[in-house]
C-alpha cells in the first residue's frame, strides 16, 4: 500500500514538472502565428506575394529583438483558395495548439469559411488581404470578435471608385463583370450599391466561374450594348484572358474596377490598347510618403521587385498585429483581441490603422488610370 | 434579337464547340481504348500551350510551324507516358488509374508553376489582331484557325479509324482486346498510338488556343471539367459522340451566356451532365458505336 502511494506520488510529482516544464517552453520558445494562403493553384503568386510581406515584417521585428524578447514564427498551410481546403487546415493547425492568432486566408470565401472556426478556437485573426464586404458585416459587433480586417472592402473601394468615375462623367453606362466567387459578387454589390446613392444603375451584370477559358459570349454582348466603362474582378489570370480576347474581337472599351494593373502584360499594356482604363487597390508602391519609398526599397532589395497591394496589406498587417502582441504583454489570446480593438498602429501611407466596432480598419483606396501605355496614380482617399 | 447578333452568336458557338471538341476528343479517345479516365489531360492541353508560347514568342517561330512542333512532341509524350505510366493500369479497376492520373496532374500543374509561376502569359503570331469580317459576323484570325485545325484533325482521325489498318486495329481493342490478341492484333503496340493520337489532340489544342487564351498552368483544369462533361453526354469512348456533344455545350455556351450569363452556361452544361448521367448512363450517343 506505502509502496503505490510512493509511486502514485512520484508519477504526480513528474506529471507536474512535465506539465511546468511545457508551460515553460511555450511562454519562452518563440510566438507562433498559424497561417494559411494558396500557395498552389490560380491563385498562388498572390498567396506568395501575401507571404513575402508577411515575412518581411517577421523578418523586421525579429531582427529588432521579437515582441516579448521572443521571436516569433509564421507556418504557412496552403489553402489552395478552396473554402473547404482551407477549413480543413485551419481546424488542424488550430485543435494542434500553441498558436498566439491565425493570419489571413487571402480569398475571400476562404476567410468567410475560416471565421466560424476561428470563433470555436476564440483566436484572434488578422484578415489581411481578402476584400469581400461580408466579412467586416459579420465581424466585431456583426459577428465574430475575433476576426480583424486590414484591407478595405470592397464596398468602400467600389464607392471610391464610382465616386472618381462620376467626377470624370463615366459612371452612366458601367457593365459588371465578376469572378462567381465572394470577392466577384461583393464587387458587384458595391459597384451596385454605390451607382444608386447616385440614382444610377449598372448596364449589365455578369459572372462567371474562375478559370473560365472563353469570353466570347460576353464580349459579343458588349459590342451591341457598347458600355462606356466595364467593371471588372477577377484573378490576374482571367482579367488577361478577358483583355486578350477583347482585344482580338476588337471591343475597345476602358476597363475599371480591382484591374490588376501590375499583373498585365508588359506588351498589352504598352499597345495602348487599355488606355484609359482606371482602377482601385488598397495601395500604390508610387505613393510618395518617406516611409512607403522605404518599405518600396527595403522590398526590393529582399524580393527583386516592387511590393504589389498584396504584399503591402500582408505586411502592414503583420506589423499591426504584433505590435498588439506587444502592447498586450502577453500571447493570451483575449488579451491581443482586446489590444487589436485599441490598435493605433502608424501606416507607411500616413495615419493610423485602429478598427471600428465591426473590427474593420479604415485604410486608403488608391484610384490609378493607364494613359500613354502606364499607370499612374490619380487618387487617394481614405475608406 | 436582331440577325447579325444570332448569326455572330451562332459563329462563337461553333468555334467554341469545335475548341471543345479538340480537348474532349482526345481524352474520349484514350478512354475507348485503355478505359482509363485521364486527368492529366488538361495538363497536357497546358504543356502543348506553354510549348506554343516558347516556340513562337520566345524562338520566334511561325505559327503553322509552331503547331507542328507541338503536336509532334506531344505525340511524343504520349508514347511515353503510355509505356512508363498507363501501360500498367490497363485492364486494372478504374479507381488505379484515376488515381496514377489525379497524381500526374497535379505533379505536371504544380512542377508548371514551380517553373514558370502562375502569371498569365500572351502568344502573340502574325496572326494576331487579324480578323475575319463577313455579313457583320467577326471572327478573330487564331479561333478561325483554331476551329479549321480542329475539323481537319478530327476529319484526319475519323478517316485513319475507317479506313487504315492501324485504325481498324485500334477500333478492334477498343471493343474486344481479347479477342483483337486472338486475330493477331497487338494490343499495346495499338494503345501506344491511341494515347500518342489522343495527347497529340491535346497538345493540338494547346497549340491551336495559346494565341485565343492567355496561357498559364491551371488553364488546363478548368477546361479538363468541361470536357469531361462533353464526353459524358456525349457517351464513355465514344469519339464522334464527344465531337457532337461539344458543338452542342459550345452552341450552349455562346447563346445563354450572351442573352443570360456564362455562370448559367456552365450550370446548364454540368446539369445536363447529371441528367444524362441518371437517365442515358451510355451518354447521348452511346457507348455501343465507340471508336
Amino acid at each position: 500500500m506505502k509502496r503505490n502511494l510512493r509511486l502514485n506520488g512520484a508519477l504526480a510529482a513528474a506529471g507536474l514538472c512535465l506539465m511546468t516544464a511545457g508551460a515553460i517552453a511555450q511562454q519562452s520558445g518563440p510566438i507562433k502565428i498559424a497561417a494559411t494562403l494558396p500557395l498552389s493553384g490560380g491563385a498562388a503568386n498572390f498567396g506568395q506575394a501575401a507571404r513575402n510581406g508577411a515575412d518581411m515584417a517577421l523578418a523586421e521585428v525579429n531582427g529588432a529583438g521579437g515582441v516579448l524578447s521572443r521571436q516569433v514564427m509564421m507556418d504557412v498551410q496552403d489553402n489552395r483558395c478552396n473554402p473547404t481546403e482551407a477549413v480543413k487546415v485551419v481546424t488542424q493547425m488550430l485543435s494542434d495548439g500553441g498558436y498566439s492568432a491565425l493570419f489571413d486566408g487571402l480569398c475571400s470565401s476562404v476567410v468567410l469559411a475560416s471565421m466560424p472556426v476561428v470563433d470555436r478556437a476564440q483566436i484572434p485573426y488578422m484578415v489581411a488581404t481578402a476584400s469581400a464586404t461580408a466579412i467586416s458585416e459579420k465581424s466585431g459587433v456583426g459577428g465574430s470578435k475575433w476576426t480583424f480586417k486590414f484591407n478595405p472592402t470592397d464596398a468602400s473601394m467600389a464607392a471610391a471608385m464610382v465616386s472618381w468615375l462620376t467626377e470624370k462623367g463615366l459612371a452612366d453606362k458601367i457593365a459588371f463583370l465578376g469572378e462567381d466567387t465572394d470577392f466577384g459578387r461583393s464587387g458587384g454589390d458595391g459597384f451596385k450599391a454605390a451607382l444608386k446613392a447616385r440614382g444610377k444603375a449598372l448596364l449589365s451584370e455578369d459572372y462567371y466561374q474562375q478559370g473560365t477559358a472563353d469570353f466570347s459570349a460576353t464580349l459579343t454582348k458588349y459590342r451591341t450594348s457598347r458600355p462606356g466603362v466595364v467593371g471588372i474582378y477577377a484573378l490576374a489570370s482571367d482579367q488577361q484572358n478577358i483583355v486578350n480576347q477583347m482585344q482580338a474581337f476588337g471591343v475597345k472599351v476602358p476597363l475599371s474596377g480591382r484591374v490588376q494593373t501590375d499583373s498585365i502584360a508588359k506588351e498589352l499594356l504598352e499597345s495602348g490598347f487599355l488606355d484609359g482604363t482606371s482602377a482601385v487597390q488598397p495601395y500604390s508602391p508610387e505613393i510618395d510618403t518617406p516611409k512607403n519609398q522605404a518599405f518600396v526599397a527595403a522590398f526590393k532589395a529582399k524580393y527583386g521587385s516592387a511590393p504589389n497591394s498584396i504584399s503591402y496589406s500582408a505586411y502592414e498587417s503583420m506589423r499591426t498585429l504584433l505590435d498588439a502582441i506587444q502592447r498586450a504583454g502577453s500571447t493570451e489570446p483575449e488579451k491581443i483581441r482586446t489590444a487589436l480593438t485599441q490598435a493605433k498602429f502608424p501606416t507607411l501611407l500616413g495615419g493610423e490603422v485602429s478598427f471600428d466596432e465591426y473590427n474593420l480598419a479604415h485604410t486608403f483606396a488608391v484610384i490609378f488610370q493607364i494613359e500613354g501605355g502606364k499607370a499612374k496614380v490619380v487618387g487617394l482617399s481614405k475608406t | 434579337m436582331d440577325a447579325e447578333f444570332a448569326l455572330q452568336l451562332l459563329v462563337n458557338g461553333l468555334t467554341i464547340g469545335l475548341i471543345y471538341a479538340l480537348v474532349a476528343s482526345g481524352l474520349s479517345l484514350v478512354f475507348g481504348i485503355l478505359n482509363i479516365v485521364n486527368f492529366a489531360h488538361g495538363e497536357f492541353y497546358m504543356l502543348g500551350a506553354m510549348l506554343a508560347y516558347f516556340v513562337a514568342g520566345t524562338l520566334g517561330m511561325s505559327y503553322w510551324v509552331t503547331v507542328v512542333v507541338v503536336v509532334l512532341a506531344a505525340g511524343a509524350i504520349g508514347a511515353l507516358l503510355y509505356d512508363i505510366l498507363l501501360q500498367r493500369f490497363e485492364g486494372s479497376n478504374v479507381e488505379r488509374g484515376v488515381l496514377a492520373t489525379l497524381g500526374l496532374s497535379m505533379v505536371l500543374q504544380n512542377g508548371a508553376i514551380f517553373l514558370f509561376s502562375t502569371t498569365p502569359r500572351l502568344t502573340r503570331t502574325e496572326y494576331s489582331f487579324k480578323i475575319w469580317e463577313f455579313a457583320g459576323v467577326t471572327l478573330p484570325l487564331t479561333r478561325l484557325f483554331a476551329a479549321v485545325l480542329s475539323v481537319i484533325a478530327f476529319a484526319l482521325t475519323w478517316w485513319a479509324l475507317q479506313a487504315t489498318q492501324t485504325g481498324r486495329a485500334i477500333r478492334g481493342v477498343s471493343q474486344n482486346r481479347e479477342a483483337a490478341l486472338m486475330v493477331g492484333i497487338d494490343p499495346k503496340r495499338v494503345s501506344r498510338i491511341a494515347v500518342a493520337a489522343g495527347i497529340a489532340f491535346a497538345g493540338l489544342a494547346g497549340a491551336a488556343l495559346a494565341p485565343v487564351y492567355s496561357v498559364h498552368p491551371t488553364m488546363g483544369f478548368a477546361f479538363v471539367f468541361k470536357a469531361f462533361a462533353i464526353v459524358i453526354i456525349g457517351g464513355l469512348g465514344n469519339f464522334q459522340g464527344a465531337a457532337l456533344a461539344a458543338l452542342l455545350v459550345g452552341m450552349v455556351e455562346s447563346f445563354v451566356g450572351a442573352l443570360a450569363s456564362l455562370v448559367i452556361a456552365d450550370a446548364i452544361t454540368f446539369a445536363t451532365m447529371l441528367l444524362v448521367l441518371l437517365m442515358r448512363p451510355e451518354g447521348l450517343f452511346g457507348r455501343g458505336v465507340r471508336l
